[in-house]
């Protein structure tokens, strides 16, 4: 009785922590492959490494859940980026340097929010579109070149309060402000209940266009800030950069069990997510694997970490339903 | 006999006139310059310095078009430009052998096209302006034959693979420094794509792997500095050498400061300068086809003062 008892409650363990329990066997896998990597010096390396994406990670995040997606993020973090650097060069003040990399993050994301509730453009259309022109805004007025010396502002990016990162400071910060709105606010709840079915949401009285446009503008901040940490932390105002970062923030969700299908998703998954594939990259560099074999080992094993969550949440949901089989099951009992 | 002077004027006026715009058009040439990705800090620096350079010739103009790093964007410029009559193009091409039958296209259409950063060789009637990518390293490869210590541990940044100057800078150092320096280990080679952030995170990793990393070899100077960023308040790495290609505002900055060792110059001013001129001589008929290079200065802390003048000409450095 009592062995049964137990293993029921790890049968529970491990459906419901699934991702974590990946993130458990990487850290012991990784420890086997290299004695530097849980030295105190490698883990502060990789939580900055992965504090940029993580960051945009927990703004997907909230946009997922809620039926909602961010392709401009990696524009829009440049955008901001770029221009609180000109404001720090210009006027010397760092919070004005970045109140204006939050505020430009907002902005854009209003926009977005906007065109998505008030003129019904999908969200990946209406930020596929921000993502060109805030580029292109960005590199206009650059003139496509790098703001160079940009003095005290590196402090946003390479900073430490005592032996702690200030990227990782604010990716704490961050995934616990994430963490509260998602679980404890009426706004995290009416966002799940959008994302997972926004007729029987807007039946029940929630206002969906509201929730949509505050996640964007949430998001926005989330966006700012990275791209304030990242100029920062490459010690360059640079309009090129983020390219590509809103697929690596979506990555770090995705693997972290935010479900594409919305009102599915939690901020300690989408954290798991970011820290297995930063480990990742750690680990293939520490031990010297090839550039190209990298991405092979990268893109198996994120397919075999999803792959695992994904099969230990079936069977979590075929526990819950007893013996009932699953809408695929009863169709292949049919044919 | 009123007629006949009638008859007389008009034919002069009408005759004027042709001139006129005969003379216009010969003194109006469209030359349109399709940027491999305005996105990219040296594509752009090239094409305001082509934008400047221009101004000294009145019989001329520039269009810019960017090709966002697409060769399918950069193709269809190339047969736009031809369709709508440009006299010249100046390629700056984003692979170069997927450019390679538009441009023999436009040149059989009798276009003038010029090919630059990198060249497309090889295609008759075309000409090229360009900076030779095995030489850019080399210098820097033969600088540190002398200066890396016997049995360094070095780290190598590479640019995207298939890029010609990313190839051909890599071959310069296997050449001229690892072929002839066997003493030397490698312990971290990846590809960091050109850019800062990326070369940070392979630093990041590779120091904790190493305990002693004597120098970095970069194939630009972007991935060069974000290694530099991540040592730069360790004394452990205090004597560690540098190495890049490009002279960028920030590598001279960092030569200057004693940080980065060494960088060979590609002054895209001079690119632009060339390739405005080669286009001037090809459409006023002074050549009929051309290949030549900038030169590629080493840039040590010894003569890094002068370089210094073209950023702040540029208004990056201040």
């Amino acid at each position: 009785m009592n062995n049964l008892m137990t293993r029921e409650k790890w049968q529970t363990i491990k459906s419901r922590y699934s991702i974590y329990l990946v993130l458990i066997a990487m850290i012991i896998v990784c420890n086997l492959l290299s004695p530097n990597f849980l030295s105190a010096r490698n883990l502060s390396n990789i939580s900055t490494q992965i504090s940029v994406t993580t960051i945009l990670a927990f703004g997907e995040t909230i946009l997922i859940i809620g039926g909602l997606l961010d392709l401009s993020c990696g524009s829009v973090l440049a955008l901001a980026g770029v221009l609180s650097v000109y404001v720090f060069k210009e006027t010397g003040s760092l919070s004005l340097a970045f109140a204006v990399g939050l505020i430009v993050g907002v902005l854009c994301n209003f926009v977005n929010g906007i065109l998505v509730r008030r003129f019904n453009i999908p969200a990946f259309i209406a930020t596929l579109a921000m993502m060109t022109v805030a580029r292109g805004i960005a590199l206009l007025f650059t003139k496509g070149q790098n703001i160079y010396q940009i003095g005290d502002y590196v402090w946003f990016g390479q900073g430490s309060i005592g032996f702690v990162p200030i990227p990782v400071i604010f990716m704490i910060i961050i995934g616990i402000l994430t963490w509260y709105i998602l679980g404890h606010t009426s706004f995290g709840r009416s966002l799940y209940a959008v994302g997972g079915n926004e007729e029987a949401a807007r039946a029940s009285g929630i206002n969906v266009g509201r929730i949509k446009v505050g996640a964007y503008l949430i998001n926005g901040v989330f966006v700012g800030l990275a791209g304030i940490i990242l100029m920062a932390r490459t010690n360059v105002g640079a309009p090129n950069s983020g390219q590509g970062y809103e697929f690596e923030a979506l990555t770090a969700a995705i693997i972290g069990g935010t479900s594409f299908s919305g009102g599915l998703g939690t901020a300690g998954g989408t954290l798991a997510g970011a820290f297995i594939v930063g480990f990742l990259n750690n680990i293939m560099n520490l031990a010297g694997v090839d550039s190209y074999l990298q991405q092979v080992i990268k893109g198996a094993i994120i397919a075999l970490a999803v792959g695992y969550d994904m099969w230990a949440k079936v069977n979590r949901t075929r526990k819950t339903l007893g013996a009932a089989k699953l809408p695929n099951e009863r169709k292949e009992a049919k044919a | 006999m009123k007629f006949m002077k009638s008859i007389r004027t008009v034919t002069a006026v009408a005759a004027l006139c042709l001139a006129a715009t005969t003379v216009a058009q010969a003194e109006n040439y469209k030359i349109a310059f399709i940027a491999r990705a305005q996105a990219d800090s040296f594509a752009a620096w090239l094409a305001n310095g082509i934008m400047d350079e221009v101004k000294k010739y009145p019989d001329m103009t520039v269009d810019v078009m960017d090709a966002q790093a697409d060769d399918a964007k950069e193709n269809a410029f190339i047969e736009n430009a031809v369709a709508n009559k440009y006299d010249l193009i100046i390629v700056q091409p984003n692979n170069g052998e997927a450019q390679r039958p538009y441009v023999e296209q436009a040149v059989k259409d009798g276009v003038k096209v010029i090919t630059t950063n990198a060249r497309i060789k090889d295609i008759p009637g075309s000409s090229s302006v360009d900076a030779d990518p095995y030489e850019q390293a080399a210098v820097n490869a033969r600088l540190a034959l002398t200066q890396i210590p016997q049995g360094a541990n070095v780290v190598v940044l590479n640019g995207p693979s298939g890029n010609m100057h990313a190839d051909m800078r890599r071959d310069a150092w296997q050449k001229e420094f690892f072929d002839k320096r066997t003493d030397v280990k490698i312990v971290g080679e990846q590809i960091a794509h050109w850019n800062k952030e990326e070369a940070m995170r392979f630093m990041e990793d590779w120091v904790q792997a190493n305990d002693k990393i004597d120098a970095v070899v970069s194939m630009n100077d972007n991935m060069a500095a974000g290694a530099l960023e991540v040592v730069k308040d360790d004394p452990k790495f205090e004597k560690m050498l540098a190495y890049g290609v490009d002279g960028t505002a920030e590598a001279m900055l960092l030569i200057q400061s004693g940080k980065m060792t060494s960088t060979a110059l590609q002054n895209a001013y001079d690119l632009a300068a060339k390739n405005i001129s080669v286009a001037h001589d090809l459409l006023t008929g002074k050549i009929t086809q051309i290949d030549t290079d900038i030169d590629c200065p080493l840039v040590t802390k010894d003569n890094v003062a002068q370089f210094i003048e073209i950023h702040k000409k540029s208004g990056a450095i201040k």
